[in-house]
C-alpha cells in the first residue's frame, strides 16, 4: 500500500511550516498537522479581546533567516516587517537612556550619560557584528560532532576548524569569551554606565533561567545579535498584523508549493513499525500514512510523547530526561483605553513606537533572578514592553491600544505550583512595576491577559513554557542540541525526523532549524 | 657556581631570575638550573612555599592556612625534581557533610564503603555512586593530560603543535564516545545540574557540590562549576570527590622536598626580597629592582606572581600595548575565600560523626546545595554571606607536629567573603571578626562546646590573604577559573603559552596555564618555554 504522503510534519509552528514548504518545493507531497485552529505555534496573532489583537507569545522578530525569506518569497505571501526604532530604559532617578534608529542620535544620547561608553559602543557594535558573522556558517550547517569518527563529521569539523582559523586569533578568542562568559562580565569589559550594561545584558537572559551574572548568558546575548546580520544593523521589527502574520506568510508559501495544512488535527502518536515511522494517529483515531514523519515539537514531546520510550535506546531516553527546559518567562497582554504616560518621557512620542526596557541596573536584573532561583516570580521583574498598535493601528480599535509586556522571571516550577490566584498576583506585580514608570497605566487597562510558563505550555505545547524549546545553554547547543549524537535532525527511528527549535541552532523566530532539517531530509533521499 | 667574569661588565648577574618561591617558583627555578642556567629565586616573604607555606599563627600552633587541598604534582615535575618518593598519605581520606546537628554523611574514598553510607539516604544513589566517581576520575584524568602541555589554541595552532595535539586527540578518543561527550558537556554545566541529573539525595549533593565553587565567586547553579569541580580533582585518586591526598610527611613536605631539589640544582634562593620593578630595555626584560633599591640584572625573568602584578605593577607601561594592558586589567580575580585558624586545647566532639578520622578529612557544614547557592548570592552584591559555607579539617590528626604537647589545630575555609565589598567598604578587624564569629557559631552548632576549647583564633580575610601571601584580591587562583580564563585563554587570550609581549619575561604562576593546585605545573611549562626560546626554538605566542 502506498503511503498517502511523502512527509507529515507534526506541529504547525514556524519551523514545521518552513520544513514543509522546503519539502514541497522539492516536490514532496507534504501534510502539516496542527493541534490548534490556527498555525504558528508560539508565533500567532489572536483577537484575545474583541477588537484587540495580540501577538500572544512571541512579539518581535529579527532572527528570521534571510535565505528563507528569499527562498520562499515570503514578502509575496504577506511578510512585512515594520521597524521597532528605539529602546528606552526609564531610570530610577526620573531620567532615561534611549537608543534610536539614527546612530548619531544614539551617540549623542549616550554621550549625555558617558562619553566613554559612546565611544565604546561603536566599537562594540562592530565586534558583535563580526561575531554574528563568525557564527553565521555554524547556523547554516548541521553541527559536526567532535566525538564522532564518521567521514561526514570529520569533514564538517575540518571545515569548522578552517573557518575558526580564518577568523584570526583575535576574533576566535573574542568568540570564545562570548560563548563562556556572563553577559554582565562581558559588558563590564566594555562599558561603565550601569543602565546601559543592564539593558544590553537583558538580551542575555531572555528565555533562559540565567541571571546576567551567570556564565553562559553572554552566548544568549550573541544569539539575539544574530538578526543584525543582513542589511546593516537591521534591528528588531514587528510584523504587520502581529507575529501570526509571519506564520501565515510561511503557510501561504507552503500552500503555494502544494502543502496541505490541517488545523484542529492533534497528533496522538507516531506509528512505528519495525523501528520505522510509517505515519501518525490523530486524537480521535484517524490514521494517516506517510513515508516519513517530522516532529516540530520540542525534544521531550518528540521522544517521550509522540513515540513510546521503549522504541528508543535507554541512553537517549536518559539524555531527554537531562535536557533542560525550565521556562522562565511570562507575558502580560493589555488592552488599553489610551496611551501610557512614562514619567521619564511624558506624553506621546517616538519612544512609544519602540521598546521600553525595564532594566534600570544589572543588580535589579540579578535580584529578579534570585527570586526565581528559589521558586518565586520576580517581585520586580525585567520587562520588555512594546505597544504594537502604535506601529500598526489595526491591532486595536481607533484611539485604543494594545500593550505587550514580556516578563522575566516567572519560573515554571513555582513554589506550591501555579494557581489562578498566583497568576493574578504575578500580573499585579508586573503592572505595579510598570506603573512605577508610567503611573497612569492602571487607569487605562480595559482587559488583561496574564500568561505564566504553565499557561504557555498548555496553550502552545512548549514543555515547561520554554520559548526556545529548551534552554540555550552551552551544554545544549550545537552538536549537543537537542541530544548528543542526534543533532543531525534524525532520530534512532528510521523515517522519524526533528525540525523544531529544540534542534540546532535553536529558538527565536529564526526558521533555521526547519530549513536545515528539510535540507537533511532531502539530502538523505527520504 | 662561578661568579661572572670580571670585565664582562655587561653580562647579567644571572641567566634567569625567578620571582616567588611557591611551588611554581621552586619548580621553575630548579628546571632552569638543571639546564645549566645560573638562577636566582626571589621570595618576598621570609618563608618558602607560597600558598603552601606553614605559619605559626599562635605560640605552638602551626598550619598551612591555604593548604587544605595539597594539590597535585604532574608526573614530569615529580620526575624532573626527583619527588617521586613524595607519597600521599594512604590513610582514609574522607569527605563528610553535616546534614543536621548530630547527623553526618561520610563518604569514604573507597567507593564501596561510601555507597554503604549513601544507602541510608538513597539506595539508587548508592548504586550509582561507584560509576559516578569513576566517571569524574576519568574526566579529570583527561583534564590532567591537557594540563601537562601548553594549551592547544585553534587561533594560534601551527604545524609545530601537531604532535602534541595528536597526542591529546588520542587520549581524548581513548575516553570512548560516551565519555568524550560527557567531558564536553560537563565543562559548561553547573555542578547543581550535574548532581541533580545524577542523584536524588540532598546530603549527597551537598557533599560534592562545594568542589564546584572552591575559590570561585559563583554559586553551584552557575554554568562552569562543573569544570571547577573537575579541575580540583585532577590528580586525585579514584573515589575522591574533593581535593587530593595530603602528603605523608605533613603539609610542608612538598615545599621541603622542592627546596632541597632547587638547592641541589644550584639555585640561589633569597627570601625577604620583594620585587618592585622589572627593568625593560628595547622590549626585552633585563632585570629586577628590589624594594631596597637593589638592582639585579638577568637574561630572563620568570614571574610566578599574578599576571596583573607582574605586567601592570612592575613593568613600565610604555613597553606594553594598551589593548594588551586592557586585557590584563580585565582578568577577574574575585577573591571570596576567608580562612579561620583555631588553636584547640583538646579535640572537639562532633556527635553523629562516624569516627575521629573523619576530622582529618574534610567536613562541610553546608547541608544543602540550596544553602550553598544562598551563601553565594550575597557575594554578587559585595556582601559577606550571612550563613557562609564553612568546611573544616583538623590537620594535627595526621601531623601531630603542627601543635605542641598533643594539642590540635583546626582550619576553617569560608566562602563567600568577597574581597570587594559593597560601596567600597573596608575589610577591617570588626568585619573580619564578625565573620569569624559566624564561623565559630556554625561549628558550635554541630560540635557543642567547641567554642570553649578554642585557645586562639586567627581569622584571615581576603585582604589579609592578599597581604600575607601576595595574592591579588586574596584569590588563591591568581585569576578565577571561569571557562574564559582557562587553557589557551589563561592568563589572557593569545598569551596562553607563558610568554609575554616583553621578550625574556615569562609568567609561570597559578595565573598561567594550567592554573592553581597543579604544583609546579605552570612553573614547569614556563621554564620549558624559556629554555626553548633560549635555544631559538618555539616562536610566536
Amino acid at each position: 500500500m502506498t503511503p498517502r504522503y511523502d512527509a507529515i510534519v507534526v506541529g504547525g509552528g514556524h519551523n514545521g511550516l518552513v520544513t514543509a514548504a522546503y519539502l514541497a518545493r522539492a516536490g514532496k507531497k507534504t501534510l502539516v498537522l496542527e493541534r490548534r485552529d490556527l498555525v504558528g505555534g508560539a508565533a500567532v496573532t489572536e483577537e484575545v479581546f474583541p477588537g484587540f489583537k495580540f501577538s500572544v507569545f512571541s512579539y518581535v522578530v529579527s532572527l528570521l533567516r534571510p535565505e528563507i525569506i528569499r527562498d520562499l518569497d515570503l514578502p509575496r505571501h504577506g511578510l512585512q516587517i515594520l521597524p521597532l526604532e528605539s529602546t528606552v530604559t526609564p531610570l530610577d532617578n526620573g531620567d532615561y537612556l534611549a537608543g534610536w534608529a539614527d546612530p548619531d542620535e544614539t551617540r549623542r544620547e549616550l554621550c549625555r550619560h558617558s562619553p566613554r561608553d559612546a565611544d565604546a559602543s561603536a566599537v562594540f557594535g562592530r565586534l558583535m557584528h563580526h561575531m554574528a558573522m563568525a557564527v553565521r556558517p555554524i547556523l547554516g550547517m548541521v553541527p559536526p560532532d567532535p566525538t564522532s569518527l564518521s567521514p561526514g563529521d570529520l569533514v564538517g569539523l575540518l571545515k569548522l576548524g578552517g573557518h575558526f582559523r580564518s577568523l584570526g586569533a583575535e576574533r576566535f578568542h573574542a568568540l570564545h569569551k562570548l560563548m563562556t562568559m556572563s553577559s554582565a562580565d562581558y559588558l563590564d569589559e566594555w562599558f561603565e554606565f550601569g543602565p546601559l550594561k543592564a539593558t544590553k545584558s537583558a538580551s542575555g537572559i531572555i528565555g533562559t533561567f540565567l541571571g546576567p551574572r551567570s556564565p553562559g548568558s553572554a552566548y544568549v546575548l550573541l544569539h539575539h545579535y544574530m538578526g543584525e546580520l543582513d542589511g546593516a544593523f537591521r534591528a528588531w521589527g514587528f510584523q504587520k498584523g502581529g507575529t501570526g502574520g509571519i506564520s501565515e506568510s510561511i503557510a501561504g508559501a507552503a500552500r503555494a508549493h502544494g502543502v496541505t495544512i490541517r488545523t484542529g488535527a492533534a497528533v496522538e502518536r507516531v506509528i512505528v513499525r519495525n523501528n520505522r515511522a510509517t505515519g501518525v494517529v490523530l486524537e480521535g483515531g484517524e490514521e494517516i500514512s506517510a513515508k516519513i514523519v517530522i516532529s516540530g515539537l520540542d525534544p521531550r514531546l518528540t521522544f517521550t510523547k509522540l513515540v513510546e520510550s521503549r522504541e528508543l535506546p535507554a541512553d537517549l531516553v536518559e539524555a531527554v530526561r537531562r535536557f533542560k527546559f525550565r521556562g522562565s518567562s511570562g507575558k502580560v497582554n493589555l488592552a488599553l483605553a489610551g496611551l501610557p504616560n512614562f514619567t521619564c518621557m511624558p506624553g506621546e512620542g517616538p519612544h512609544l513606537r519602540g521598546a521600553i526596557s525595564i532594566s534600570p541596573s544589572v543588580e535589579y536584573l540579578e535580584r529578579a533572578y534570585d527570586d526565581a532561583k528559589y521558586g518565586e516570580f520576580s517581585r520586580h521583574p525585567y520587562m520588555d514592553i512594546v505597544i504594537p498598535s502604535m506601529i500598526d493601528p489595526n491591532m486595536a480599535p481607533p484611539g485604543k491600544h494594545v500593550m505587550s509586556v514580556f516578563v522575566q522571571y516567572a519560573p515554571y516550577d513555582l513554589n506550591g505550583g501555579w494557581t489562578d490566584a498566583k497568576r493574578e498576583a504575578f500580573g499585579d506585580a508586573v503592572i505595579d512595576t510598570v506603573s512605577r514608570y508610567a503611573p497612569n497605566l492602571k487607569s487605562l487597562i480595559l482587559h488583561r491577559q496574564v500568561l505564566t510558563p504553565l499557561d504557555i505550555e498548555r496553550m502552545t505545547g512548549l514543555s515547561e513554557g520554554n520559548i526556545f524549546q529548551g534552554e540555550l545553554a552551552l551544554q545544549q547547543l550545537f552538536f549537543l542540541r537537542p541530544l548528543p549524537q542526534w543533532s543531525n535532525y534524525r532520530t534512532p527511528i528510521e523515517g522519524y525526523w526533528q525540525c523544531g527549535a529544540g534542534t540546532h541552532p535553536g529558538g527565536g523566530i529564526m526558521g533555521a532549524s526547519g530549513r536545515l532539517a528539510a535540507m537533511e531530509i532531502l539530502r538523505s533521499g527520504s | 657556581m662561578s661568579e661572572p667574569v670580571a670585565g664582562a661588565a655587561k653580562s647579567p648577574s644571572y641567566d634567569a631570575v625567578v620571582i616567588g618561591a611557591g611551588a611554581n617558583g621552586l619548580v621553575a627555578a630548579t628546571r632552569l638550573a638543571q639546564s645549566g642556567l645560573r638562577v636566582l629565586l626571589l621570595e618576598r616573604s621570609d618563608a618558602l612555599g607560597g600558598q603552601g607555606a606553614i605559619v605559626e599563627f599562635a605560640p605552638g600552633f602551626r598550619a598551612a592556612p591555604l593548604g587544605i587541598d595539597p594539590g597535585w604534582i604532574p608526573p614530569a615535575v615529580a620526575r624532573g625534581l626527583g619527588l617521586e618518593s613524595l607519597a600521599g598519605d594512604p590513610a582514609e581520606a574522607s569527605l563528610s557533610v553535616a546534614i543536621a546537628p548530630g547527623s553526618f554523611l561520610t563518604l569514604s574514598r573507597d567507593a564501596g564503603r561510601a555507597a554503604e553510607a549513601i544507602k541510608v539516604h538513597s539506595a539508587s544513589d548508592a548504586a550509582k555512586w561507584p560509576a559516578f566517581t569513576g566517571l569524574l576520575h576519568r574526566l579529570a584524568g583527561f583534564l590532567g593530560a591537557l594540563y601537562q602541555t601548553p594549551a592547544p589554541d585553534v587561533g594560534l595552532a601551527s604545524a609545530a603543535d601537531l604532535p602534541a595535539l595528536l597526542g591529546l586527540a588520542l587520549k581524548y578518543r581513548a575516553l570512548g564516545r560516551q565519555e568524550m561527550i560527557e567531558f564536553l558537556r560537563t565543562l559548561p554545566l553547573s555542578v547543581w545540574d550535574l548532581l541533580d541529573d545524577a542523584f536524588e539525595s540532598a546530603p549527597l549533593k551537598a557533599a560534592v557540590a562545594p568542589g564546584g565553587i572552591q575559590d570561585y565567586r559563583q554559586g553551584p547553579r552557575s554554568g562552569g562549576t562543573g569544570y571547577v569541580l573537575l579541575h580540583h580533582l585532577v590528580g586525585a585518586p579514584a573515589g575522591m570527590v574533593r581535593g587530593r591526598l595530603p602528603w605523608r610527611g605533613g603539609p610542608g613536605a612538598f615545599t621541603d622536598a622542592a627546596e632541597a631539589a632547587a638547592r641541589r640544582a644550584g639555585v640561589t634562593i633569597r627570601t625577604g626580597a620583594a620585587v618592585t620593578r622589572i627593568t625593560v630595555h628595547d622590549d626585552a626584560a633585563t632585570g629586577v629592582v628590589l624594594s631596597n633599591g637593589e638592582e639585579i640584572t638577568a637574561g630572563a625573568i620568570l614571574s610566578t606572581a599574578d599576571p596583573s602584578r607582574t605586567l601592570l605593577d612592575w613593568v613600565d607601561p610604555v613597553w606594553l600595548d594598551p589593548e594588551f594592558m586592557h586585557a590584563v586589567g580585565n582578568i577577574r580575580y574575585r577573591g571570596c575565600t576567608a580562612v579561620v585558624l583555631y588553636a584547640l586545647d583538646t579535640l572537639p566532639e562532633f556527635p553523629g560523626l562516624e569516627s575521629r578520622d573523619a576530622l582529618a578529612g574534610l567536613i562541610s557544614l553546608t547541608p544543602s546545595v540550596r544553602a550553598l547557592e544562598k551563601a553565594a548570592d550575597a557575594a554578587k552584591y559585595g556582601e559577606v554571606s550571612e550563613h557562609p559555607h564553612v568546611e573544616i579539617s583538623v590537620p594535627t590528626l595526621r601531623t601531630a607536629a603542627l601543635a605542641d604537647n598533643g594539642k590540635h589545630v583546626m582550619i576553617a575555609r569560608v566562602q563567600y567573603a568577597p574581597y570587594r565589598l559593597r560601596d567600597g567598604a573596608a575589610w577591617d578587624a570588626a568585619r573580619r571578626e564578625a565573620l569569624a564569629d559566624r564561623v565559630t557559631a556554625a561549628i558550635e552548632a554541630v560540635s557543642p562546646g567547641f567554642g570553649a576549647r578554642v585557645k586562639h583564633r586567627v581569622a584571615l580575610s581576603p585582604r589579609d590573604l592578599e597581604e600575607r601571601f601576595g595574592l591579588r584580591e586574596g584569590a588563591p587562583t591568581q585569576g578565577e577559573l571561569g571557562l574564559d580564563q582557562i587553557l589557551f585563554m589563561r592568563p589572557v587570550a593569545g598569551w596562553g603559552r607563558h610568554a609575554t609581549p616583553i621578550r625574556g619575561l615569562y609568567l609561570g604562576g597559578a595565573g598561567a596555564h594550567p592554573g592553581p593546585g597543579i604544583l609546579g605545573g605552570a612553573g614547569w611549562l614556563a621554564a620549558s618555554r624559556l629554555l626553548a626560546d633560549r635555544r631559538g626554538g618555539s616562536k610566536g605566542a
